[in-house]
């Protein structure tokens, strides 16, 4: 495993100094602002009208965690779509590029330090694009009083979201010599996990492909956006916590199926 | 050192290396020859574990490609025909990598480094970006990068392409060197593939040749050369026909 380390220390130096680690977060951090803002502006649009109609139950109930923070964890997470793509595309794809996958082959590391050290180093990336976000609904500490344990939740929750996407484009960034290939591979894998639970409810109630309860049943579990949901709204529990662990450990021996297969053809 | 035990390699239909059986002796340089297309490549990757042979194994030490992958692999550098270089890396960052990667210790990875960067003539270029160097200096660090860790056997993809004369002179040196050191260090065992004959003549102690996938020739250079026949003539008979290829072998 120290030859994961090894990997995953040159894969982050790489990365940034590539113009794509600094495009996304730049990026990022303006699309935070941006949304935080409007977020913001329709928090106090909301309260104001609560007064003004004298809702004083409501706008007892209104706080900034539910009103504000969990939207705006909602709306960011739509970016990972692209962002956690754009970064995890070169992953494999510039090693064959590169040829330095017939130098990485020929090391002593195994398959499974070489997988794992390219996720350490996307997962690296993407804890510290979650960290960047969290200094916005951080700012809200010192104005107000949000709820931490919420608070904590919902930055763990796109932690795991992001987490389970960079071994989804891990994956496709080794199936493919083609960055644009891997990239649109791992966002449509992504959307598809998004519409597993619509699939899953229109098979159920069509009975398409004589799919029955149980198996609609299963690719609602398999989709994202319920697990992911429940975090953001602060609860911590652990079938959505085992969820992420699931997709992550699934997409990792995948990859590690793929670059072996190449060995092998 | 090394043995390839019908070694066999098969791309679909084609039969890229066909039964191929040899042995290297430690501390000796091996010439590997023959036409384009002729396996060279693909052998030199079955011995160093990049591609599994579809038969046949090889014994690199007292290591089994399949038995002990980690063990054979570690014990060898390579050099792949195409240097395996990270662009955006720095010459002595990569060679630091490398050496990490092929668990040379910790405290050791610098003296490794430099030395690889002097016996390789790149000293004055260690902090220089890969991807902005000529391709000669990239054949260069391609060469270090097999070296740095000081392996026991070194498998070399047309070590010299691309080069100038003068670097050719010294990496042929270089070559010579690691087979017989002068300062009691553990010889190398060679195996380097080349169209350059006077190259074999210059460093080789031994020849194979092999042709579409088969082993032709397999007898020391001094023989071969004997009755002052050229190398090339040898080149070419055994490469001529089957037929002819078949009589060599025998
Ligand atoms: N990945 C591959 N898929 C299919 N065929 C391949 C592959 N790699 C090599 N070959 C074929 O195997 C044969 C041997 O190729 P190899 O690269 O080993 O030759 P070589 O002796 O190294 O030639 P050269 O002197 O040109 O470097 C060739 O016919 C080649 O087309
Ligand atoms: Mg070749």
């Amino acid at each position: 495993m120290r030859h994961a380390g090894t990997i995953a220390g040159r894969e982050l130096r790489s990365l940034f100094v590539s113009p794509v680690a600094y495009a996304v977060l730049t990026l990022w951090a303006l699309l935070g602002a941006f949304f935080f803002l409007s977020t913001l502006v329709q928090f106090q649009e909301i309260l104001l009208r609560m007064q003004q109609f004298q809702m004083f139950d409501q706008l007892r109930q209104m706080n900034l965690n539910d009103a504000l923070i969990e939207p705006f964890f909602q709306t960011m997470w739509v970016f990972f779509l692209i962002g956690v793509p754009a970064v995890t595309m070169h992953l494999f794809t510039a090693d064959k590029a590169n040829r330095t996958e017939e130098l990485l082959l020929t090391s002593p590391a195994t398959i499974w330090d070489i997988v794992v050290g390219k996720y350490l180093a996307a997962a690296g990336f993407m804890v510290l694009m979650v960290a960047l976000l969290g200094f916005f609904p951080g700012l809200l500490f010192a104005f107000g009083d949000p709820e931490v344990g919420k608070t904590w939740a919902g930055l763990l929750g796109m932690v795991l979201v992001a987490l389970a996407y960079a071994a989804i484009g891990l994956f496709a960034s080794s199936v493919t010599s083609n960055q644009i290939i891997a990239f649109f591979l791992a966002l449509m894998l992504i959307v598809l996990f998004l519409l597993l639970s619509l699939i899953g409810d229109l098979g159920a109630a069509s009975g398409f492909f004589g799919m029955g309860e149980s198996v609609a049943g299963v690719m609602r579990w398999l989709a994202t956006a319920e697990h992911f949901s429940r975090l953001t709204q602060g609860l911590v529990e652990t079938r959505d916590l085992v969820y992420f662990a699931f997709i992550i450990g699934v997409f990792l021996l995948l990859t590690k199926a793929s670059v072996e297969s190449v060995r092998w053809r | 050192m090394i043995e390839a035990r019908g070694l066999s390699k098969r791309y679909g239909d084609l039969l890229a290396v066909d039964d191929v059986s040899f042995v290297v002796q430690e501390g000796e340089v091996v010439g590997f020859l023959g036409p384009n297309g002729a396996g060279k490549t693909t052998t030199m990757r079955m011995l160093t574990g990049y591609l599994p042979p579809s038969d046949g194994t090889a014994v690199i030490g007292d290591a089994d490609i399949f038995e002990q992958p980690i063990a054979a692999r570690r014990a060898v550098g390579y050099l792949p025909e195409t240097p395996p270089l990270y662009p955006e890396m720095d010459v002595q960052g990569f060679l630091r990598f490398v050496a990490r990667l092929h668990d040379v210790p910790r405290r050791e990875i610098r003296d490794a480094v430099d030395r690889a960067l002097e016996r390789c003539g790149l000293a004055d270029v260690r902090r220089r970006v890969i991807g902005a160097l000529s391709k000669g200096y990239r054949q260069r660090v391609g060469v270090a990068q097999a070296i740095v860790h000081a392996p026991p056997v070194l498998v070399l993809d047309e070590p010299t392409v691309g080069l100038d004369p003068i670097q050719i002179r010294e990496i042929r040196g270089l070559i010579a060197e690691l087979a017989a050191p002068r300062d009691g260090e553990p010889a190398h065992t060679v195996v380097l593939s080349t169209h350059i004959l006077p190259e074999v003549e210059a460093i080789c102690q031994r020849v194979i040749l092999i042709n579409r996938g088969r082993k032709v020739v397999d007898r020391p250079l001094a023989e071969l050369t004997a009755d002052g026949a050229r190398l090339e003539d040898v080149f070419a008979r055994a490469t001529a026909r089957d037929a002819d290829a078949e009589e060599a072998e025998a």
